[in-house]
């Protein structure tokens, strides 16, 4: 018998959803070229080559190890690149994604990731080619959606905040804005100023990201109404506290 | 009682969303819209930006070196969305954010002072030593002598030494000394003045308590001056009490000054009879006693008397122990001594303002009342069993709830913009609210991690990375008997394994021990003689109403001691 995995409870579209990102099995809903995804990274210019903290690892004579030998290092690993990163902020009036789910999400399916959940953004570090190809499929799917969420590595304060009135989640250093129907980014993560308007694609309708969330909101999928995903928390709450009940 | 304070919420609410502030063009919103204007004013919006702004430039001028300078900030100002008010909740005060850091805010120093300069002596050792060993006669009247004597050498005043230098008492007006016995007929005795009269200030049920708790015992509550703890530590208290105590005494009793009992006499003020605010932490922290780190929640909830104040009220006794919890604890304990900074103020004052955690714990009241007959009520023949399903029950109740107005109030929620805030709030109404119901804190301990594991998979979110591990490996250790884990609440503390590091968690865990027993109607939390200590109305902090010290704070109506005035060139 096939093993197919579970990952998640629960029997309404945002525990779908959360099955989704974690899997893997996206939707591709627009495309970001390479160039215009470095740029908005803001690591290193676009079209330069990536900098590196070490040699290839084939030029490094590495000592005799069982684990280096079971493990096949990453192509960024490989090739010497440094350690980057890509953050994410997501509104919580049904952007597609939440933070856990975008750590799951590349801690599922990328090798060589370290992802970090906070509750206001999410952070993938990682060589610098893996971390981009991460980014990219976040950029580029279901996941994201541009004007619910936002790619910030500084004064990142939004995902709670009210929505600008042009549904676009605020951002406090305007790095992206809706422009003729479509979200373009002007500055970088850390809201250095780009030379050119990279377009992010079209904002999702609100019907579109009310069926593609993966949080649970009392105006479209209420949290007590998923009853699965409450009683298997209340499970896990249980499991926990008798674990600890150990009277020696 | 509820609906009342959902009222206040909602007034808050407006207060801040839908009235102008300053110049920040808030009017006329409406706090249930998801959307908003964001109009990108600047600090300038803000009355104190603005004072702080011209401040700012003065100091540079003046001194030749720039300093504050809010223009600095990269990207943008602050105040690229409106800068609000907060409500103090339980109160009509509306104070300006700045003001509630502790450094603007002289009623929080004050509370800590208040707190770090007082030590508790018990007389009774002393006594025996002077009546057992050196024959000495005590009486009422000796008693009242060594007082006033006491009362002269504690603020820094000589006594057996000549040509001793003494500190002015206009700089130490606010450090005495009074005592309290559960010895109705010995109270009776003792000079008005110096008296902490259990049955005056107490309610009749909770002073019979106390005394029955305390027995014919003497204690002493000792208050050394403001000025003296700033500038030395916690530690100091107790050094600085034994020294005028022992010294009081050679004097009232006419003793010789380097007789051996001095030495009995010093031993038990310094340790003996020794009750400290807060234990001495380990080397890896490096804290002396009477330091925040050492303040047990228990002893905490002992501190502040809105429990002898508004005694039917327990859901307000606990909300004004988080309310100063999240002060001591977050602000100044793991935002100064432990971290350094300004950001944990935002953590904290989302507890005490703008009547969001108010508005969940009411809630929550009567949901427990409606299902568990009067549960919530105070009583001890009221209660439920504690079991696990009756906080998970509570628990979820509260939890959904609390993130159900947060969807519904997206002001509240961007009043509430972090999720440390967030995560504070609802799980502090569900730890409050399961103990109230069972009148046992470990229960409420209970119902906290659960609300956090409930928050986080609604959501999808829940604090900062440091969340994770502390609540999520909570649970485990609600009901261990291992002795590092398995503590009552009441006797945990700002240093328990997997506390020491994690912003808006402590403050709640004194609320949640409190809430235990202001339901049950006890006097007391965990030590009688830290809630008697500070019956007191002659300290400058006023401890029955933490949350409406705060907000007189923030407004410049609170008036603090040790200030320095008298010895300063005037301005």
């Amino acid at each position: 018998m096939v093993y197919n995995p579970q990952y998640y409870p629960g029997a309404t579209s945002v525990a779908a959803n959360r099955r989704k990102h974690i899997s893997g099995d996206l939707e591709k809903l627009r495309e970001i070229s390479d160039e215009d995804l470095t740029a908005i990274l803001g690591h290193r210019a676009p079209g330069s080559d990536y900098p590196s903290t070490h040699p290839p690892l084939a030029e490094m004579g590495e000592p005799e190890c069982s684990i280096r030998e079971i493990v096949e290092p990453t192509p960024g690993a490989k090739a010497g690149d440094r350690v980057r990163y890509v953050q994410f902020a997501d509104s919580m009036y049904n952007a597609p994604a939440t933070p856990y789910f975008r750590s799951y999400f590349a801690a599922n399916n990328f090798r060589g990731v370290d992802p970090g959940t906070l509750s206001g953004r999410q952070i993938v570090e990682a060589r610098e080619r893996d971390m981009e190809e991460c980014a990219k499929v976040q950029m580029e799917t279901e996941i994201s959606c541009p004007a619910l969420s936002g790619m910030r590595g500084a004064t990142v304060h939004g995902h709670s905040v009210r929505l600008q009135e042009d549904g676009v989640m605020f951002d406090m250093l305007d790095r992206r804005r809706l422009e003729n129907g479509t979200i373009i980014m002007d500055k970088d993560q850390v809201a250095i100023p780009l030379d050119r308007k990279v377009d992010l694609g079209k904002p999702m309708s609100e019907e579109e990201a009310a069926k593609r969330t993966t949080i649970y909101r009392v105006d479209n999928v209420p949290f007590r109404g998923d009853e699965e995903v409450v009683e298997w928390v209340h499970r896990v709450f249980d499991q926990r506290t008798t674990y600890g009940f150990q009277p020696l | 009682m509820a609906a009342d304070i959902f009222a206040k919420f909602k007034k808050s609410m407006e207060v801040k969303f839908a009235e102008d502030y300053g110049t920040n063009q808030q009017g006329g919103s409406d706090i249930e819209s998801k959307t908003a204007n964001f109009l990108r004013l600047g600090p300038e919006q803000s009355p104190r930006k603005l004072e702080m702004i011209a401040a700012g430039k003065e100091i540079a001028k003046k001194r030749g070196l720039v300093g504050y300078n809010p223009m600095m900030h990269t990207g943008a100002p602050l105040g690229q969305r409106a800068i609000t008010p907060y409500t103090l909740s339980g109160t009509d005060i509306v104070a300006d954010p700045d003001d509630l850091h502790y450094v603007n805010n002289t009623a929080m120093q004050q509370m800590w002072d208040d707190i770090r300069r007082t030590c508790i002596v018990g007389l009774d050792m002393a006594h025996e030593t002077l009546e057992k060993r050196l024959g000495k006669e005590v009486t009422p009247e000796t008693i009242n002598h060594y007082l006033e004597t006491l009362n002269h050498a504690m603020p820094g005043g000589a006594v057996v030494q000549e040509m001793m230098v003494e500190t002015h008492p206009a700089l130490v007006d606010d450090c005495y000394v009074k005592i309290f016995t559960g010895d109705d007929d010995l109270a009776d005795e003792i000079d008005k003045q110096f008296i902490i009269n259990i049955n005056d200030m107490f309610p009749e049920e909770q002073a019979e308590q106390l005394k029955a708790a305390i027995g014919k015992t003497s204690w002493q509550a000792v208050h050394i001056p403001t000025v003296v703890s700033r500038c030395t530590d916690g530690g100091q208290t107790s050094r600085w009490a034994a020294m005028q105590i022992g010294m009081s005494f050679i004097s009232a009793y006419n003793m010789c000054a380097g007789e051996a009992a001095v030495a009995d006499l010093s031993f038990s003020a310094k340790h003996a009879s020794l009750v400290s605010m807060g234990e001495m932490l380990p080397a890896r922290r490096a804290r002396s006693p009477n330091e925040p780190g050492g303040l047990s929640f228990g002893h905490l909830s002992d501190i502040i008397q809105t429990s002898r104040t508004d005694p039917e009220d327990p859901a307000h006794v606990a909300l004004e122990v988080v309310g100063a919890g999240c002060m001591l604890y977050d602000q100044i304990w793991l935002g100064s001594y432990m971290s350094g900074g300004v950001g944990f103020t935002q953590y904290a004052t989302a507890a005490y303002t703008d009547d969001i955690l108010d508005n969940n714990t009411y809630y929550d009241v009567d949901y427990i009342n409606d299902k568990y007959d009067g549960a919530a009520n105070v009583g001890t023949d009221n209660k439920v069993k504690a079991s696990l399903e009756v906080v998970k029950d509570i628990a979820t109740e509260s939890t959904l709830y609390g993130i159900e107005t947060y969807e519904k109030f997206p002001t509240a929620l961007e009043d509430h913009f972090g999720g440390s805030q967030r995560a504070t709030v609802l799980a502090a109404a569900s730890g409050v609210a399961a103990s109230l119901a069972t009148g046992n804190s470990n229960a409420g301990l209970s119902g906290w991690y659960l609300s956090m594991y409930l928050h986080k998979e609604a959501w999808g979110r829940l604090g900062f990375f440091g969340f994770d591990l502390q609540d999520q490996c909570g649970a485990a250790n609600v009901l261990s008997y291992q002795g590092d884990e398995g503590l009552p609440d009441e006797l945990r503390g700002p240093n328990y394994p997997n506390y020491a590091m994690n912003v808006g968690h402590q403050g709640g865990y004194a609320g949640i021990a409190q809430a235990a027993h202001a339901g049950r109607g006890d006097a007391f939390t965990v030590n009688p003689l830290l809630k008697i200590c500070f019956a007191d109305e002659l300290l400058p902090f006023n401890f029955a109403e933490p949350r409406k010290e705060f907000g007189r704070g923030a407004i410049r109506e609170f008036m603090p001691a040790g200030e320095r005035s008298l010895i300063i060139p005037a301005k």
